[in-house]
């Protein structure tokens, strides 16, 4: 047991268990760090200095992925291709079961999603925090913005965000790397909706250096050389993922170590202290049975991944899931409404054009019940899109062939626009997962069941995106506008959340305003789950704020002898 | 310390006391089963050469080089071969059966002359079918092989880099600048799929 015996566990390297990891181990604690996947450090990217001709099949699925990948190859998905298929968890040795359909888009090695993620970075503002308390949905969150602030300036500062200050009461600003430029295409639109509609086009604030860090903590990670290939890993380190930031900052304390292959499949509860002990393991290679105990466990496994990991933890004094006094535990699924939007050509401008591949966008932030709009829905959506000049595929429908198609695809082609929503979508219990005992994966453990849909508020607020996407590009007085809709489910935006929500009331939610469990204080939770409410923001920036917070919590907590 | 060495040393740091097998092993066990061919694996060879004929009339060699040049009639094979469905498979191999009987000869007996005449008739036949349909065999064959032969070729080196400019590491970003500013003032080239 001694041997198997350290100070905190982390489940999980994504986004939050990468931050986790730092801020145990740099507050001294010997951290276990457990992944299920397999280990993936920083630099071991196969394909990111593939050029296009490098890469099989035209970098698209061949009919062998689509085989292996039958859920992460539905339409609203876009990550199995060749140069980033080996990131995705295998659909067949990994299923699920939908009452309803869900998009469950997995990442199953060290540092999880976060190396493929959109590295899109907002902060919730003080509006969201309270919408819930005011409006009677869901729960109160036990915290306000001000709580959050002091941890989103120190994420922001670590992890470098490129961003412009904006001054919105609705988007706060942040501590900020030089915004990247907007093209000519977008300062017009930017412009006009300006003047005709009040509202306010930024340019995307994302987790990618468009200058040096401004400390020297991570001297492995470069400025973004404008390849947009993120997805891929960055040798350079110029995005923020856990495997170029915050795991080599913990492995530098010596602090940490790192279990790849570690499933982990049960929290181990000690009924005479009150506690929870420890956690089961399984390796995923061979199937050993491995128990590691701590003071205290940092679950960060993902929105499902935790709450599968709990709804499997039954014991006598938990016997419907572990810290599920509430019965909200696997509850309140939310995601981002995604897949809907509008386009639109834009004449003129032939002159202007843009040099390298900027791995951003623009951002329209949310505008619909804020201040003195009030709509029948409640909360709001904001739009996320891009100008530029078209590629060659709008040559396939021209009378052009031989040379003149060869000269004609020479040219950069007329501009376009194109923007899509991500809506907030309301906490509801009625939106949820369970585990079904009788279906088993492959390492014999029970998988999930998806139980969620989109509701009446969803629905009209979908209305609105296009509605008002397509009303946008058309008073810019740009041509053939028309709208999108991809066909997504809920889990499409890959935004999940609130399985394990946050409250001040036990018997309404599963953790206290510092992601510590009501029912087992040296148990954390600071994934995606914690939430009670989604916002429409990319909800990363926070649960690496939420983990930076609750770390710190911890610390001190052990150091009161209080867990 | 450069880049390279940074890197270097990143990698062996010792991360952790027991590690499996990393990913990058894994990926390159799956690579290797899934590595193309470099013969044709899908199209026999009379369709192997009509395929190549009809590629290098929709982008011949010039001043640069054409389809044929780089490599666009094996990528078609390969995409049949591996990345296309079963009815995709079906429904250009019958167009292109339509397709060598609509000249009136074999596509392959028509002189040159002929041979263009023919893929652009049927080419501006494929255009003119009503948005959302799929035109008559033939014309269908003509349409998806101007997808491919435009794919493969503008994915291919000499595409990405002869007729359009590619950058494989910009290294800067400027989002609006004059477009003889824009590198030579080409198209850059860009990563994007389409769909036969």
């Amino acid at each position: 047991m001694e041997k198997n015996t350290y100070d905190a566990i982390v489940v999980g390297t994504g986004i939050s268990g990468g931050w986790a990891a730092k801020e145990l181990t740099e507050k001294g604690l010997k951290t276990l760090v457990l992944d299920r996947g397999p280990m993936v450090k920083h630099g071991d990217y196969p394909t990111a200095m593939k050029n296009p001709w490098e890469l099989p099949y035209g970098d698209e699925p061949t009919q062998a992925d689509i085989a292996r990948w039958p859920k992460h190859t539905r339409p609203s998905f876009y990550g199995i291709t060749q140069s980033t298929k080996h990131w995705f968890a295998d659909d067949i040795d990994n299923p699920y079961e939908e009452t309803k359909p869900f998009d469950w888009f997995r990442g199953y090695h060290v540092g999880g999603r976060s190396l493929m993620w959109g590295r899109q970075s907002y902060r919730l503002s003080p509006m969201d925090f309270e919408a819930n308390g005011k409006e009677g949905v869901g729960v109160d969150w036990p915290i306000r913005y001000e709580d959050l602030a002091p941890w989103y300036d120190k994420v922001e500062h670590f992890i470098g965000v490129s961003g412009n200050a904006d001054h919105l009461a609705q988007l706060p600003d942040g501590d900020f790397l030089p915004p990247m430029d907007l093209n000519c295409v977008e300062k017009d639109f930017q412009s006009k909706l300006d003047g005709k509609f009040n509202r306010k086009l930024i340019i995307g604030r994302t987790a990618n250096l468009s200058a040096p860090l401004k400390h020297d903590q991570s001297p492995q990670r470069g400025t973004c050389q404008y390849r947009n290939l993120c997805m891929r890993g960055c040798p350079y380190g110029g995005y923020f993922s856990s495997n170029s930031s915050t795991l080599p900052s913990a492995e530098r304390t010596g602090n940490m170590t790192m279990v790849t292959n570690a499933i982990v499949y049960e929290l181990i509860y000690d009924n005479d202290k009150g506690k929870a002990t420890g956690v089961r393991v399984l390796d995923a290679e061979t199937g050993h049975q491995t128990e590691y105990f701590a003071k205290v466990i940092f679950m960060c496994a993902s929105t499902f991944g935790t709450a599968q990991i709990l709804l499997n933890s039954t014991s006598t004094r938990f016997p419907n899931g572990f810290g599920n006094d509430s019965g909200e535990l696997g509850h309140n699924i939310m995601d981002h409404l995604f897949g809907t939007g509008a386009r639109a050509m834009v004449d003129g401008h032939e002159d202007r054009y843009y040099s390298g591949r900027r791995p951003n966008g623009f951002y329209i932030p949310r505008y619909r019940n804020v201040g003195t709009d009030k709509q029948k829905y409640l909360r709001g959506f904001g739009f996320q899109g891009g100008a530029g000049r078209q590629d060659w595929t709008r040559l396939v429908q021209e009378q052009l062939l031989g040379a003149d198609l060869k000269q004609a695809a020479e040219a950069p082609g007329p501009w376009y626009v194109s923007m899509m929503g991500f809506g907030e979508m309301l906490p509801s219990h009625k939106n949820f997962v369970t585990l079904d005992r009788n279906h088993k994966d492959k390492y014999g453990l029970p998988i999930l069941n998806f139980d969620a849909a989109h509701q009446e508020n969803e629905l009209m607020m979908s209305k609105a995106i296009i509605e008002d996407a397509v009303e946008m590009l058309t008073a810019a007085g740009y041509r053939d506008v028309g709208s999108f809709s991809m066909k997504a489910n809920v889990g499409a935006g890959i935004h999940e959340m609130g399985t394990a929500r946050m409250g001040r009331d036990p018997k309404t939610s599963v953790l206290n305003g510092w992601n510590q469990m009501h029912a087992c204080k040296n148990v954390y939770v600071t994934d995606g789950s914690a939430m009670a409410s989604s916002g429409c923001q990319n909800p990363s920036l926070t649960y690496m704020a939420l983990t930076a917070r609750a770390a710190n919590h911890a610390v001190e907590e052990l150091k009161r002898g209080n867990v | 310390m450069n880049r390279r060495e940074w890197l270097k040393n990143m990698s062996v740091l010792a991360v952790g006391a027991i590690a499996g097998p990393s990913l990058l092993a894994v990926f390159d066990a799956h690579a290797a089963s899934q590595k193309p061919g470099t013969k044709p694996q899908f199209l026999n060879p009379a369709q192997y050469t009509l395929v190549g004929a009809v590629a290098d009339i929709m982008i011949p060699r010039t001043d640069t080089p054409g389809a044929v040049d780089a490599g666009v009639p094996l990528f078609i094979d390969q995409m049949f071969f591996a990345a296309y469905t079963k009815e995709e498979q079906t429904r250009y191999v019958t167009a292109m059966a339509a397709f060598d009987k609509a000249g009136g000869k074999p596509f392959l007996q028509l002189d040159e002359a002929q041979r263009k005449a023919l893929v652009t008739k049927l080419h501006t036949e494929a255009l003119a079918a009503p948005k959302g349909t799929t035109p008559a065999p033939a014309a269908d064959f003509v349409m998806m092989s101007k997808k491919l032969t435009m794919m493969g070729f503008f994915l291919s080196q000499p595409g990405c880099t002869q007729v359009l400019q590619y950058a494989p590491v910009p290294g800067a970003w400027h989002g609006d600048i004059p477009l003889k500013d824009a590198g030579n003032g080409k198209a850059w080239a860009v990563e994007t799929s389409l769909k036969i």
